[in-house]
């Protein structure tokens, strides 16, 4: 296996995207006890971010494919650090721990998912198809539709 | 010599390596003329069996000419045509002499390690992990054949490569699959992969005088060839009506087929809903190594008191086994690597007297040094591809 391990794929990385911004949008400020505060603001806010640029990323569950995967993991790595670094910038860390610790708890959990990310997006062609065409020595077309039968019927029994 | 070496996840490359050489008396050293990707090679490549490591020769489909031969190999002579099965099997040990050649006893150095992770180990395996002993492949211009007085057979006749190279693995190992069924005549066989091995499970099906055989797949070109080139009576197109159970329990009278082969395997794609998002997350987390689909749906589909044969590939543990089902039907569930040693005489005749011509499933034949755009062109299914031979 290559190290570090790189389990999650594009398409992986991709539910994981949808999944965490969906959760970061609706109950994850419940669960942190932060619902109505500031910071609750800040973390719906880059939930819908991810969520957004996820949708326009050229990988197997992007819906219009704008942004490359890699530039995709690039946004991801400053979206986590920036996530992080809010509410030291804003001050707010001094009301308790409750209003920097999810910040700093989600960006860790972003970077941890992007070190086990495969950035080359497994789930992508990249090959180059024009190539093998010119150099294949069969025609894939003809041997799959013309012609006769390759098998003889019941000639094994 | 060139190569195509694995060098990470979704990465190979052709480069230049050490040629190999003699280590023990019953080795031959075979100069390669065709060698093939085997769907199985994309487990390798997707990274989901371990102990690869960079610099691996992959290949274990592979023939050519014999140019070198150890003391103890007296049946093969410098200069003979051999097809290389993929199994390495000693010929003396227990599962030798049983016939069961993918299990020898002797051939796997790290039958330790393999049992960890499989459960049980194989035979020792040419290009397919360290879990399978560690052997170079033969996606190569040359390549070392251990125990060559057991394995490889002589090509005496004015066949072609592409009409004997599969004798190497998928072929075998299509006819083994129906073999599993006891095929007597009239009956009713579904096929779960329309790939190379199940292309080569229906053709042997219909060998064997199956009334009806069943495609089953997501690709239209590939039930377009096993209908034109198989021979197989139905398709179920899947990317159509993802209920295959469903299909099949209609075309069979709501009974079921008589038989049922998975040739699919632990990356089965067909799953759909909750159960696949689970299967996905879990093998790509390694928590569970293989997704069963097919194995799921064979045994949901397979008539009371059928048979369930497994030859796509499956290396650990797997969820959601429909226990029930299986139990309550009385199915009999038969599996494994083909014991390819024993198939090749008669299915080397079957070749030569006209009964199959299995050079029907080569979509692409490519020179060697095109094995990484091969690789994705098979995996992606570009181009209509169903099966790469490479020409070192």
């Amino acid at each position: 296996m290559p190290f570090p391990p790189r389990p999650i794929d594009s398409t992986l990385h991709g539910v994981t995207d949808y999944c965490a911004g969906g959760t970061l949008l609706t109950i994850f400020p419940r669960l942190a006890s932060i619902e109505g505060t500031e910071s609750a603001r800040q973390i719906r806010t880059a939930g819908a971010i991810h969520g957004g640029y996820s949708a326009i990323t050229d990988y197997p569950l992007g819906i219009v494919k704008l942004i490359p995967f890699k530039a995709h993991l690039a946004l991801d790595a400053v979206g986590a650090l920036a996530l992080a670094v809010t509410p030291f910038a804003s001050g707010q860390w001094k009301k308790g721990a409750k209003h920097w610790v999810p910040h700093v708890a989600l960006c860790l959990f972003e970077l941890s998912a992007l070190l086990m990310t495969d950035p080359t997006g497994a789930g992508d062609f990249h090959g180059d198809i024009e190539a093998v065409r010119a150099a294949n020595m069969e025609d894939p077309h003809r041997k799959i539709y013309d012609g006769a039968p390759a098998v003889r019927p019941a000639v094994a029994v | 010599m060139r190569a195509n070496v694995w060098s990470g996840r979704n990465q190979v490359q052709v480069e230049n390596v050490s040629d190999p050489k003699i280590l023990n008396d019953r080795d031959a050293i075979v100069k390669i003329s065709s060698t093939a990707i085997c769907g199985s090679d994309l487990h390798l490549y997707d990274g989901y069996v371990p102990k690869m490591k960079r610099g691996d020769i992959l290949g274990h489909e592979f023939m050519g000419e014999i140019v070198e031969t150890g003391k103890r190999v007296s049946n093969l002579q410098v200069g003979d045509r051999v097809v290389v099965p993929f199994p390495i099997a000693c010929g003396d040990c227990w599962a030798c002499k049983h016939e069961l050649y993918s299990v020898c006893e002797n051939t796997n150095p790290n039958s330790g390690l393999a049992e960890k992770f499989f459960g049980h180990a194989t035979a020792g395996i040419f290009g397919y992990s360290h879990l399978t002993g560690g052997y170079a492949g033969g996606q190569a211009e040359y390549a070392r054949v251990p125990f060559a007085d057991v394995g490889p057979i002589k090509v005496e006749d004015d066949l072609t490569d592409e009409q004997v190279l599969f004798l190497s693995d998928i072929f075998p190992t299509g006819y083994f699959g129906a073999d599993l069924c006891d095929i007597r005549g009239g009956e009713v066989i579904a096929v779960f992969g329309a790939g190379a091995v199940g292309q080569f499970a229906i053709a042997s099906a219909v060998m064997m005088g199956a009334e009806r055989v069943i495609a089953i797949d997501q690709y239209d070109y590939r039930l377009q060839m096993a209908l034109n080139k198989a021979r197989a009576t139905d398709i179920i197109d899947f990317a159509k009506d993802p209920d295959i159970v469903e299909q099949l329990k209609e075309l069979t009278g709501g009974r079921g087929p008589d038989a049922v082969i998975d040739a699919v395997g632990m990356e089965a794609a067909h799953g759909h809903g909750a159960i696949h998002a689970i299967d996905r997350a879990k093998q790509a987390t390694r928590s569970e190594s293989d997704r069963p689909h097919a194995l799921r749906d064979a045994i949901l589909a397979c008539r009371p008191g059928g048979i369930v044969s497994v030859i796509g590939v499956y290396g650990g543990l797997m969820d959601k086994f429909p226990s029930g089902a299986f139990m309550n039907k009385g199915l009999q569930l038969r599996a494994g690597q083909c014991h390819v040693q024993k198939y090749l005489k008669p299915l080397y005749d079957h070749i030569k007297n006209g009964d199959i011509d299995p050079s029907f499933v080569v979509t692409h034949r490519l020179e060697l040094g095109m094995a990484p755009d091969g690789f994705e062109t098979f995996k992606h299914k570009q181009d209509e591809c169903v099966k790469v031979v490479l020409k070192p």
